[in-house]
């Protein structure tokens, strides 16, 4: 990627007129400008925004899905090399786990996921589109007016998702992507701008550094005018937008999470597979990725197990190869394994396998020493029993998401009442953890329901 | 304490230019730690590494290790503990030191040099809280010993762990000082250094001028702080401010895991450097190095690397310590300092260790 060629990280509504001040910023590998910061273009541009949504409104949803999912359809058919080199070097993974990840996360944004995922949140589709009868009255679901998404970090395609469901629910959208997802958002963007004149007008993408006190007097006009916020994040920066959005401005977060999966290995010969590449997909960096691995068996089954997983991992650093590592990065891999051995040696049953480069680590160990490191880096914890699991998962209550199992059927009722109990909230078979069904229950909750405004007439 | 403690303590006190061997102090110290600390025993049993013939081949105990487990060769007298500024209590290393007499030896003749050099009397202001009130800080405790001295005069405890900096205890001390004319020593973190300039420029105050030949030593960086400023912005805000130019602004590195400090230069007697320039140096017994981020092999002055220290006088618990700063050494055995090791900087939607222990921190672990 040439250095000195920064791409836009900004496209707005054609209303508006183009910016002619820039900021440069390094995202990654790249260079991105977007507008210097000015807090009187916020009102422009959710003003704007605004205007679009008669537009946004009379389009049906049919017509919503089709034009939506054929641009979709473009990215889940493969990216062009150049856009995955892009989206590669914004996000600083691989170039293979850049198109890797593109083409899964695009397999939510294809016509037929739209559809689907539209029929799964809403029994009659219709309520997008105008009154329904149910019960007695009319039931209609609205859009919930102007919409900024704030979009996390690195991972390639979080911020797509985001501005699309808006969209279905005709909620023009203002989305700011994490610096590391910029590249894809804005291509996705303006690929919208190109399919339909009223998507253009109602789609603006705008990155800026989140927090950063030259961006504060834009924050606060970007938070206090729009009629819905949508922020994921870490806990500083979902606490600091909660205190600056107003009480009537409806707040939807979706923190950090982490992953687990419980295997048992008699009955799932390919879990150390499957194990393997729900650890490794988005190097880690997935709310839904699998951190944790609860292995029903003796530690003898759990050790032959991590080789096997220690096997696998080191064939997808072939195949879906992890980007090269920072030196913080490479630092906090030695400290991990270092530390972990001090602790093995401090008589804790704590056993390592990993290349001499950083790559991957798994750590066999109690479950009381687990806590998420990244660099793929899978917790293998032998546990008696079911029982047992529910004790090792006991902390993560908080911060639980995507519950993977391996050799466990999920109609296992009382196991799924006592995970879901503990705070988890997507429980699938491991093989199908990395990547989200459309219609999936974002953190427990409905991804387009938790958008509408449900309004009623009698 | 043991006899060997105590007669390492007596080496550093007398130590003069290349006076003792290095190398066969160090594998003394190891034969000693393998005997007396069986979990380091066994942490260089398992890296394989054999019988070393020098300190370089001893494997280094990673930093974040102090937070996990007790390392340590006998009896501790005091645990000091890492400030915890990133993941709460439980991320809070311990080093457990067994000599607060060779913290002494080691600590002291350096800063003597660096810091009191020069003066028969002096007033130390310490913005590095009391040791009384934070009796498990390192730094702390280095403070009580400077304070101690006996060119020390009087001195002023300005800051308070719950209430921050006291500019008023501060003014006061300045004015004290102003009748004799006796120079101050200001302690300070740059943190606590910031806000005391940020009070100090109140427009009733304005500037607070302290004493010809005062200086400031100053340590530590923002970890975890939201606001930070670059060093030689700093110095130029002290010398307009307090009236101490940069040539008696002395940079300390320290860190608790470690019982011996670096610092960049002797206050007000060398020509002044450019600050970005300045190069710290530790006492004799400790040697550096910057390793291959990747390999952990070593790299020649000039290259950046992480940094691993060997201090002596962390004879009680670990000496070869691989810590997750960045910096190049330099010919003359000196140290440059990036700060933390860089990168990391885009992050996905997933959990890291950080926020999970403060997300989980009131969630019994059974």
């Amino acid at each position: 990627m040439p250095q000195d060629h920064p791409i836009d990280a900004w496209i707005w509504p054609p209303a508006i007129p183009a910016p002619s001040t820039f900021e440069r910023a390094r995202a990654g590998g790249l260079m991105i400008r977007y507008p210097k910061s000015d807090h009187n273009l916020a009102g422009v541009i959710i003003s704007s925004l605004r205007r679009a949504q008669r537009d946004l409104a009379v389009l049906e949803t049919k017509e919503l899905v089709a034009i939506l999912g054929a641009v979709g359809e473009r990215f889940a058919q493969g990216p062009d090399d150049r856009c995955a080199a892009e989206v590669a070097a914004n996000s600083e993974l691989s170039p293979a786990m850049a198109k890797a990840v593109l083409r899964g996360m695009a397999q939510s944004w294809t016509a037929s996921a739209l559809d689907r995922l539209v029929r799964a949140e809403f029994r009659h589709p219709g309520v997008l589109d105008g009154f329904v009868a149910e019960h007695g009255r009319g039931i209609r679901a609205a859009s919930p007016g102007v919409s900024v998404h704030f979009g996390a970090g690195s991972v390639p395609g979080v911020t797509v998702t985001s501005m699309i469901r808006a969209l279905l629910v005709r909620s023009p959208v203002l989305a700011k992507p994490g610096a590391g997802d910029t590249a894809l958002t804005v291509r996705f963007a303006r690929a919208l701008h190109r399919a339909d004149h009223r998507l253009a007008a109602a789609v603006a993408v705008l990155y800026w550094p989140g927090g950063a006190a030259a961006s504060a007097d834009w924050e606060r006009e970007v938070l206090t005018r729009p009629d819905q916020v949508v922020v994921y994040g870490g806990s500083g920066t979902i606490e600091s937008i909660r205190a600056r959005t107003p009480a009537t401005t409806r707040l939807i977060e979706h923190p950090h999470r982490v992953g687990v999966a419980i295997v048992d290995p008699r009955s799932a010969p390919a879990a150390p597979e499957d194990a393997a590449r729900a650890v490794a997909m988005f190097d880690q960096k997935g709310c839904v990725s699998t951190h944790l691995i609860l292995l029903l068996g003796s530690r003898s089954e759990a050790r032959r197990w991590c080789g096997q997983l220690a096997e696998r991992l080191t064939a997808l650093g072939t195949s879906l190869p992890p980007a090269p590592a920072s030196p913080g990065e490479l630092s906090a891999v030695h400290q991990f394994r270092g530390r972990l051995a001090v602790r093995s040696a401090a008589s804790e049953d704590i056993e390592i396998w990993s290349p001499e480069g950083p790559g991957w680590t798994v750590a066999l160990a109690g479950g009381d020493v687990f806590e998420p490191v990244g660099s793929r880096t899978a917790w293998v914890v032998p546990v008696g029993d079911q029982a047992a699991c529910l004790d090792v998962l006991a902390p993560l209550s908080p911060v639980l998401q995507t519950v993977g199992l391996a050799g466990l059927p999920t109609d296992e009722s009382g196991l799924i009442e006592d995970l879901i109990a503990l705070g988890a909230t997507r429980i699938v078979p491991l093989v199908r953890v990395p990547f989200p069904d459309p219609e999936w229950f974002h953190d427990g909750r409905r991804p387009l329901g938790e958008l509408v405004r449900w309004a009623e007439l009698r | 304490m043991t006899v060997w403690l105590e007669e390492l303590a007596a080496i550093l006190r007398g130590w003069s230019g290349g006076a003792p061997d290095f190398d066969s102090l160090a594998l003394r110290v190891h034969d000693f730690q393998r005997a007396a600390n069986p979990v380091l025993r066994r942490f260089w049993d398992a890296a394989g590494t054999g019988d070393p013939t020098s300190w370089e081949q001893i494997p280094p105990v990673p930093v974040a290790a102090f937070k996990d487990v007790r390392i340590v060769s006998g009896e501790p007298e005091v645990i000091f503990r890492t400030s915890g500024t990133t993941g709460g209590e439980r991320r809070r290393g311990e080093h457990h030191v067994v000599s607060l007499d060779l913290y002494f030896a080691a600590a002291r003749g350096n800063y003597r040099r660096h810091l009191i050099g020069g003066l028969e009397s002096v007033t130390v202001v310490s913005l590095i809280p009391d040791p009384e009130d934070v009796p498990d800080s390192s730094l702390s405790a280095m403070a009580g010993f400077i304070s101690r001295e006996p060119e020390v005069s009087a001195t002023t405890w300005a800051f308070h762990p719950e209430h921050g900096v006291d500019a008023s205890a501060v003014r006061a001390a300045v004015r004290n000082a102003a009748v004799t004319g006796e120079p101050i020593l200001l302690l300070t973190t740059a943190f606590a250094l910031v806000n005391l300039l940020d009070e100090l420029h109140a427009p009733a105050d304005g500037r607070l001028r302290l004493p010809a030949a005062s200086r400031v030593m100053e340590t530590g960086g923002f970890k975890g702080r939201a606001a930070t400023v670059d060093r030689g912005t700093l110095y130029r805000r002290v010398e307009s401010v307090l009236g101490v130019p940069e040539s008696h602004i002395v940079n300390e590195y320290g860190m608790t895991e470690l019982l011996s400090q670096a610092y960049d230069k002797v206050a007000g007697t060398e020509p002044s450097r450019e600050t970005s320039a300045r190069v710290l140096r530790f006492p004799p017994w400790v040697r550096t190095r910057a390793l291959d981020p990747a390999t952990l092999a070593p790299l020649p002055p000039g290259e950046p690397g992480l940094l691993a220290h060997f201090d002596l006088a962390n004879a009680g618990s670990a000496c070869h310590v691989l810590t997750e700063d960045y910096g190049y050494t330099t010919d003359d055995a000196g140290l440059h300092l990036h700060g933390r090791a860089p990168g990391a900087s885009l992050r996905g939607c997933s959990l890291v260790a950080e926020s999970f222990l403060r997300a989980t921190e009131g969630v019994a672990r059974r």
